[in-house]
């Protein structure tokens, strides 16, 4: 830990409360260990082009046939982070770190003008330190070799709640959650409520997942929702509302944001790139993982109320879209239940892949890299939409969106959790 | 203490647990590492797996005040020259 990144020398500076329940909240930095890449640079260029990080990967075990899945994989090298507890660190941890890290470095924060008992960490991750565990399971039973006195806490699902808290010196709620893939976008959202009901006036918030350990995708593979990489092409595995989609590539990754209240951001004059204007969360209870359309439909409803918008007034939508047959039939119908064929979807899984914990971290970035450009990411890999999907695909090339105010960014989640998200353009 | 023993050592230090490599000298006792108890027992297993050997509580108690990387390098080398049957219990 750098000294001037830590909050714990600083003094209060405001305490009032509260704000409006209803109340946008400023996204003042952003920052991310992707597929796609680690600066927005790279990010923007392979998402307005459809670019996709999809790649095959063969797994070969002692005593199983060999299998091929599809995978995106992160550039990223978890040695090189240094935790402030010094002990070794998960890889995905490790990117939750670097992520965090950067996107506090963007939001830009002097060291007096944050007071460590109003800054929260809220940060989801699907299965915490699975690939930690995975390997000390392998090192235990394979290799029959103890295990380290740091093995519990590799593992544990707060880790990286607790190496970011550490790094800035966070004095305020430091929560993680697991709802699977949308732990990341339940984080942001109830971190957006602690900002609104006054609780906090700084939030570092995203997710992290990493599970690209033998255990771990062979357990995936064994579910059959993994997409089989085309030879020809691995990179067009994953197809969402597409005619011949057949599942996703498994991810890894990181992605961080800094929300803070408007009156906070103003008044240190931070530049603020977007605000989130609406959250919705619940549950189907239907189902451990097979989508009801009435669930999620509920969720973009409530969502929109929290936000006081019209459905019209939404002019980007970024589908879970996972490219698995019952998955975007549901929420084919759920989005033209709510939208009709008004509001463009795409999904951009097809090109970074399913980052789980780290998935509706990641597609609000999408949806806010939207706003930043006016101009909507196509739908990799979907020449031929299915013909019983009823919506307005962007594919083939990004779209031009002059004017464009509000996107939606949709996370559904296996245990039947939906997450709904609306971010907007900064009020001028 | 062999040069190659506290090179590992050091090594140890230096990439997994992100120390400057001007505290990490012969002479820094354990406990100015900047290690706190934890890390410092996760440096000990690093070590033992490094070497494979266990040292004894009794030959290392990082708690004792004094013991410096050389005493540790010192006890390693000690450790790797004795008969196999000493090293029992090592995974």
């Amino acid at each position: 830990m750098r000294a001037d990144e830590s909050l714990a020398s600083v003094r209060s500076i405001r305490r009032e409360r509260p704000v409006s329940l209803a109340a946008p909240v400023a996204v003042t930095g952003l920052g991310f260990i992707t597929p796609l890449g680690h600066t927005v640079q790279a990010f923007d260029d392979a998402l307005f082009a459809g670019r996709s990080a999809v790649r095959a990967r063969t797994l070969e075990l002692q005593g199983l046939d060999p299998i091929t899945l599809s995978v995106a994989a992160c550039e990223f090298d978890a040695a090189e982070v240094r935790s402030a507890s010094r002990l070794p660190l998960d890889r995905g941890t490790a990117m939750a770190l670097a992520a965090a890290r950067t996107a506090m470095g963007q939001a830009g924060f002097a060291s007096s003008e944050l007071d460590a008992d109003r800054v929260g960490v809220y940060w989801g991750s699907g299965i915490g330190g699975c690939g930690s565990f995975d390997a000390a399971a392998a090192s235990l039973y394979g290799e029959h070799r103890r295990l380290r006195p740091t093995t519990v806490l590799t593992v544990m699902p707060n880790a990286a709640v607790a190496e970011i808290a550490l790094h800035f010196g966070v004095r305020g709620s430091a929560i993680g959650y697991a709802c699977a893939c949308a732990s990341s976008a339940v984080a942001i959202g109830e971190a957006m409520r602690a900002i609104r009901g006054g609780w906090l006036d700084v939030a570092i918030v995203g997710g992290h997942e990493a599970m690209l350990t033998p255990g771990l995708m062979t357990s995936w593979h064994a579910m059959r929702v993994l997409a089989q990489p085309p030879a020809p092409a691995p990179s067009t595995a994953c197809r969402p509302f597409s005619g011949d989609r057949a599942g996703f590539a498994l991810g890894e990754g990181a992605a961080a944001l800094v929300l803070e209240s408007e009156s906070h951001a103003r008044e240190r004059g931070a530049a603020v790139s977007a605000v989130l204007a609406g959250y919705a969360t619940n549950c189907d209870g239907s189902h451990v993982t097979n989508p009801d359309a009435e669930g999620q439909a509920r969720a973009m409803r409530a969502a929109l109320r929290d936000a006081g918008l019209e459905p019209s007034q939404v002019g980007y939508l970024n589908a879970h879209g996972t490219a698995t047959t019952a998955g975007d039939a549901a929420e084919a119908s759920s989005i033209h239940a709510v939208f009709g064929n008004t509001v463009p979807v795409s999904a951009t899984k097809a090109i970074h892949g399913h980052l789980m914990g780290a998935g509706g971290a990641v597609e609000l970035i999408v949806a806010l890299r939207a706003l930043e450009h006016q101009a909507l990411p196509p739908t990799a890999n979907l020449a031929t939409p299915d013909a019983d999907f009823e919506l307005d695909f962007v594919r083939g090339a990004a779209r031009e969106a002059a004017g464009l105010r509000y996107a939606l960014s949709n996370s559904f989640a296996f245990g039947g959790t939906n997450a709904v998200l609306i971010a907007g353009v900064t009020q001028s | 203490m062999t040069s190659a023993t506290f090179d590992t050592v050091a090594r140890i230090l230096l990439t997994e647990f992100h120390l400057d490599a001007a505290r990490v000298t012969p002479a820094t006792p354990l406990l100015d590492l900047d290690l706190d108890s934890l890390a410092l027992m996760e440096f000990v297993f690093a070590v033992e797996d490094a070497f494979k050997l266990r040292i004894p509580q009794e030959r290392l108690d990082p708690r004792e005040a004094g013991i410096t990387l050389q005493r540790l390098c010192e006890v390693i080398d000690q450790m790797v020259a004795a008969p196999a049957g000493a090293k029992a219990g090592v995974a």
